[in-house]
């Protein structure tokens, strides 16, 4: 027996030779064997599809730089109200290509297998800084750019425009971007209708203070998933065969009988395109904490139109970071898809007049895409002080459709006060009434 | 005019003015909306199959729905069974 202390002995001479680490590695993607020689079950573990299916990573942007292909400068921004790239030098415009042709995000959905990750919705890695550094081609100065909040940053010494557009592991770049569509002064409009229809019982310092100018346009992340499901329900129904009456007067109650039914429903589907937010504060939806639901409610974008990533796009406005991988978002994704199975087989079950009680439910993900996008969302936010850190109170516009949604902070003596005078009211009527009818 | 619809009837006052509170709650805070993605997402779905078979019959109930109705509820998980 060895002693457990002692190292095992080091190899008479240094490893080398095929299968060491002196030996030169393969290219990737090759194999030291034929896998057409190799039994069938380990073939296909072989031959399966790697991870990242989708490489939307884009290579002639990597040093930073967004040149416009006409005269070269880095001065490229959205024309707002329209998809396209103007270069603010040369004036000359281009449109950007969009993923869903690119890389085929729109198709064989039915044909999904298994999980297939485009490459900017890799997992995070932890240790990725947020903050990065580019050295400037123009003068070699270092910009350095926060990516929690923004993608773009002009070196200070030659006006030369960065972005963001190597897709580090931090999760800052997506594959997509849905670039605005909705103006500032549009979505302050939209804004000032929304609150103006609030204003009897809104809070009085939120109407003191209420700049509807001050809305700012984030880039807010989400993953857009398709998916191929198999899903089955099973519970009990009820069909009513009989409605009858017992008693007289005061005591006359209503009877019902019913045939009761074991119901199973299975159905197959696809969908295309659900959006969930891959950021953890936003996608938590507690309305007793927070107003997260506001911007959930003013989806859903349209996705189809988004276009490969290019940092130019976020010029001026600010972003935030996803900080989701998709495992962590599987259980929202599933939670989702069992209540698009509900919606769909409600229709089957009809004829069940008394109701339906689902007991048990069966979901059965085949395969899912996972490409991570960044939406547009005009943001205007208020901060009502309170217990707990207060509430934060967003009014959200949709940057392409204009859907407007709100949160508005009541003052509660004044809901109150309306409530109980209206109360009363109709208690007094009411005591009229039986005064007069007795 | 008898003594038990008049009780009933002095329920309206405090009754009213709940509704009105939470109404208005609502209208202005809009704690009550979410996306509505059974609807708004596109779903392709084969056609529905399944089978329903009696099991019981119901006699003589003052409910007007099964107990626990969750047809409309799609975001009430229920047990979740594996295949």
């Amino acid at each position: 027996m060895s002693d457990p202390k002692v190292p095992p002995p080091l190899p008479a001479a240094s490893v080398s030779g095929p299968g060491s680490p002196r030996d030169v590695p393969p290219l990737p993607g090759q194999f030291p064997i034929d896998p057409a020689t190799l039994p069938e079950p380990i073939r296909d573990e072989l031959q399966a599809p790697d991870p990242v299916a989708l490489d939307t990573a884009a290579a002639e942007l990597k040093d930073g730089l967004n040149r416009c292909p006409k005269c070269g400068s880095t001065d490229v921004r959205l024309k707002l109200g329209s998809d396209v790239l103007v270069c603010q030098y040369c004036r000359h415009e281009w449109h950007g290509e969009r993923v869903e042709e690119a890389f085929g995000l729109g198709v064989g959905i039915d044909q999904l297998r298994g999980t297939v990750i485009a490459s900017g919705a890799r997992d995070i890695d932890a240790g990725a800084a947020s903050l990065m550094s580019f050295k400037c081609t123009g003068c070699g100065a270092e910009v350095t750019v926060n990516t929690e909040s923004t993608m773009t940053a002009r070196c200070h010494w030659c006006r030369h425009v960065f972005g963001v557009n190597e897709q580090v592991a931090n999760g800052a770049v997506p594959d997509a971007v849905l670039p605005f569509h909705i103006k500032k002064e549009d979505a302050v409009a939209r804004i000032r209708q929304f609150v103006d229809k609030r204003r009897m019982f809104a809070l009085k310092a939120f109407k003191e203070q209420f700049t509807p100018e001050n809305v700012v346009g984030v880039y807010l992340p989400y993953m857009i998933v398709d998916s191929n499901v198999s899903a089955s329900v099973a519970g009990k129904g009820e069909i009513k065969t009989r409605e009858y009456t017992r008693g007289t007067g005061d005591k006359k109650k209503t009877y019902y009988d019913a045939d009761v039914y074991r119901v199973e429903r299975q159905v197959d589907f696809t969908v295309d395109d659900l959006t969930l937010e891959s950021s953890a504060d936003r996608g938590n939806l507690d309305t007793r904490v927070n107003t997260n639901n506001i911007i959930n409610t003013i989806l859903p974008f349209d996705t189809k139109n988004a276009l490969k990533w290019n940092a130019s796009y976020l010029l001026g406005f600010s972003s935030e970071k996803r900080n989701l991988d998709v495992e962590k978002m599987r259980p929202r994704l599933e939670d989702q898809l069992l209540s698009i199975a509900r919606a769909q087989v409600e229709n089957s079950v009809r004829r069940y007049d008394r109701g339906v009680r689902w007991e048990q439910e069966q979901l059965d993900v085949h395969g899912s895409r996972w490409v991570s996008m960044y939406l547009p969302v005009w943001l205007y936010s208020y901060h009502q002080p309170g217990r707990d850190g207060g509430m934060l109170h967003y009014i959200a516009v949709n940057g392409r459709t204009g859907e407007t949604m709100g949160s508005v902070p009541v003052q509660q003596w004044k809901l109150l006060l309306a409530a109980l005078a209206t109360g009363s009211i109709i208690e007094t009527l009411v005591l009229w009434f039986l005064v007069v009818a007795s | 005019m008898s003594d038990d619809s008049g009780l009933w009837l002095l329920a309206a006052g405090p009754v009213g003015a709940t509704a009105l509170y939470w109404m208005l709650y609502r209208y202005y805070r809009n704690t009550d909306k979410s996306h509505a993605f059974e609807h708004e997402t596109t779903v392709e779905a084969k056609p529905v199959t399944g089978s329903d078979s009696k099991v019981d019959t119901v006699i003589g109930t003052q409910e007007t729905r099964i107990g626990g109705d969750n047809v409309h509820a799609y975001r009430a998980r229920v047990k979740r069974v594996d295949q």
